[in-house]
């Protein structure tokens, strides 16, 4: 089986009127099956175009990178969304939910975008029960939970199309430390259930949680 | 997959009423305006059409008045008459049609004793024509004497004239005294003879009243039953003016001046419904605005919609439904408004609403509703463009 993320020689450079800014130089690393790992480095260090790079939101400038084995490099814009839709679950510090649709219908819409169809509200509830979000809160919108409710349906809705990767930034950067701690305890839960989970933080408590941690500084690794 | 993105367009115009409102009320006067434009041309040709249709299969045939205008004309014979002559030749030209000779003048006249002196034109008809002319009586008979003469409806309902009715013709009824034998159809306006408003008598004591010789006639009407109007007029002209400097007669088509009339008709109401298409391009700048407010208002939202996987087809499809959702309720609102406000206009401007429920009228409708729905849809197009192709690390990381 071939390791779910694998970056080779990866090298990302913005070319800004000023000058190139090499955000990353020559980063290789392999992520296996199952691994909960931890992403840290300081402001400006890389840490975001890692995650946006590991979350084929964007493209190497060199290099290669391989998701479950496909090479993301030559992909279309059509093939890299539907790589993000069923391979990867993102998870936001802002939580990032659909304000006008309720929660069952947040944490379907992966999935109705993957099967083309309507809600599939068995398989919702199924994953938010999985998340312990309470049933009575399953109708109402976002705005009406609290931050670590929130993150809970952002968790499920990541959840819904089974990905390969749970990609996490900054997962409990906008909760007090109490719901931070349950949210990092159901993150424990999901991967000793098999998930692999990459967080990017600067927070080294929640790196504790981790099995490994991947250190960024001025866009390269430091071990 | 459509209703997630269908749903999400809904709520959003919902959460926005007021503005979506505004935006609705743009299209919905756009439509309003061309489609009452719209009606309002339609019936007004509608209403000349019905005055007119009747003499479409007439050509008339008058003494040529000049053609070159200026001083003294362009070279032509500025008769006042059709000579008998002039007559026989059409009539000859022109059958099997029948040719009817007619002539005119306006006289004073009172009906009754005491009665207020009266202008009106009096026309003068062989009675074996006067059928074939005016074929339709609104009450009595035609007359079968010298004495005896036809009103038109407005002039009996203007002057209480009833069948058996005496009128005498001159200041002091020098003329003589005409008994009322029928009423005349209304005939509206017409290219021949306007009854309406006028008498009508037998040619003979025409030309004995007036001192009219049968050289002296005004016009010849020849209702064409067989043929086309266009190749008798070819015909006529042919034969009376061969020479082409000095003509004698002057030929009208009736079915092509009422082609030409109704082109006309048609034109001016195309640039009435071109101006009421420009408040409708107004709206569409107002949905243009709206929707860049709602993009620019959601570009967190489309960042999260692009990074867990939403096509861009899909994100551009989110907002041309709610492009479109304005567009339809607009549209819909404005067309059945339309139908109020051509009622309306109907009903005070020409006091009839017979031509409201046309198909052309209807079609005005359809016009305006259906301008509106493709002004909306195109207006949301740039705006559904730039949304999805907005880059979503930068629609992320957007506050």
């Amino acid at each position: 089986m071939p390791p779910v993320i694998q970056f080779s020689d990866v090298v990302k450079v913005y070319p800004l009127r000023a000058g190139d800014v090499v955000a990353l130089s020559h980063i290789s690393f392999e992520v296996e099956h199952g691994e909960f790992i931890s992403i840290m480095g300081p402001s400006g260090s890389g840490k975001s175009t890692l995650l946006n790079l590991m979350g084929c939101l964007d493209t190497p400038t060199y290099g290669d990178i391989f998701i479950s084995g496909i090479g993301v490099r030559a992909m279309s814009d059509v093939e890299l969304t539907n790589l993000r839709r069923d391979r990867i679950g993102f998870i936001f510090q802002y939580f990032n939910l659909f304000p006008l649709l309720n929660i069952v219908e947040n944490v379907s819409f992966p999935q109705m975008l993957k099967s083309q169809q309507q809600v599939d509200e068995k398989r919702a509830v199924e994953v938010l029960r999985a998340v312990q979000l309470d049933e009575h809160l399953y109708t109402h919108t976002p705005l009406e939970l609290s931050g670590g409710q929130q993150q809970r349906v952002a968790i499920a809705r990541a959840l819904i199309n089974d990905p390969d990767i749970l990609l996490c930034d900054e997962p409990t950067g906008n909760l007090d430390s109490k719901t931070g701690a349950s949210i990092m305890e159901l993150m424990i839960d999901l991967h000793r259930k098999g998930s692999t989970i990459i967080v990017v933080t600067h927070d080294p408590n929640i790196a504790e949680y981790t099995d490994r941690t991947i250190r960024i500084v001025d866009g390269r690794i430091a071990e | 997959m459509t209703g997630i993105f269908w749903e999400i367009s809904k709520r959003n115009i919902r959460i926005h009423m007021l503005r979506s409102s505004l935006a609705m009320l743009g299209i919905i006067i756009g439509v309003v305006a061309i489609a009452s434009m719209g009606i309002l041309g339609n019936t007004i040709v509608q209403e000349v059409s019905s005055s007119l249709s009747s003499v479409g299969d007439s050509v008339i045939v008058t003494p040529y008045a000049g053609g070159g205008g200026g001083f003294g004309g362009g070279g032509g014979s500025n008769n006042m008459y059709l000579t008998n002559q002039n007559f026989q030749q059409i009539k000859r030209s022109v059958a099997p049609n029948v040719a009817i000779p007619v002539m005119s003048t306006s006289a004073h006249m009172k009906v009754g004793v005491g009665s207020d002196d009266i202008v009106a034109a009096i026309y003068g008809l062989p009675p074996d024509d006067t059928k074939k002319l005016l074929p339709d009586l609104e009450a009595g008979d035609y007359s079968n004497g010298n004495s005896g003469c036809l009103v038109g409806t407005t002039f009996a309902k203007d002057h209480n004239i009833k069948v058996g009715s005496r009128i005498s013709i001159g200041q002091n009824g020098e003329y003589g005294t005409l008994r009322v034998t029928g009423i005349i159809k209304e005939r509206g306006m017409s290219f021949d003879i306007s009854t309406d408003n006028a008498l009508v008598v037998t040619k003979d004591w025409f030309e004995n009243a007036f001192d009219r010789s049968n050289d002296e006639l005004n016009e010849v009407v020849v209702k064409v039953t067989k043929g086309d109007t266009a190749d008798i007029k070819t015909t006529i002209e042919k034969q009376l003016n061969r020479n082409t400097k000095d003509k004698t007669v002057s030929v009208i088509d009736s079915k092509a001046t009422l082609a030409s009339i109704f082109e006309t008709f048609g034109m001016i109401t195309t640039f009435v419904t071109a101006i009421g298409g420009i408040s409708m391009i107004v709206a569409g700048v107002s949905i243009f605005n709206i929707m860049m407010m709602s993009v620019n208002e959601r570009i967190k939202e489309i960042g999260i919609m692009r990074s867990i996987g939403t096509q861009k087809k899909e994100v551009m499809s989110m907002f041309i439904y709610e492009a479109a959702i304005i567009g339809v309720v607009g549209s819909v609102i404005g067309g059945l408004l339309s139908i109020v406000a051509g009622y309306a206009i109907s009903s005070l401007m020409f006091r009839t609403t017979e031509y409201l429920f046309t198909v052309a009228s209807m079609l005005s409708v359809a016009e305006g509703v259906g301008f509106g729905i493709v002004i909306c849809i195109l207006c949301g197009l740039y705006p559904a463009w730039q949304a999805a192709n907005l880059n979503p690390i930068d629609a992320l990381r957007h506050e």
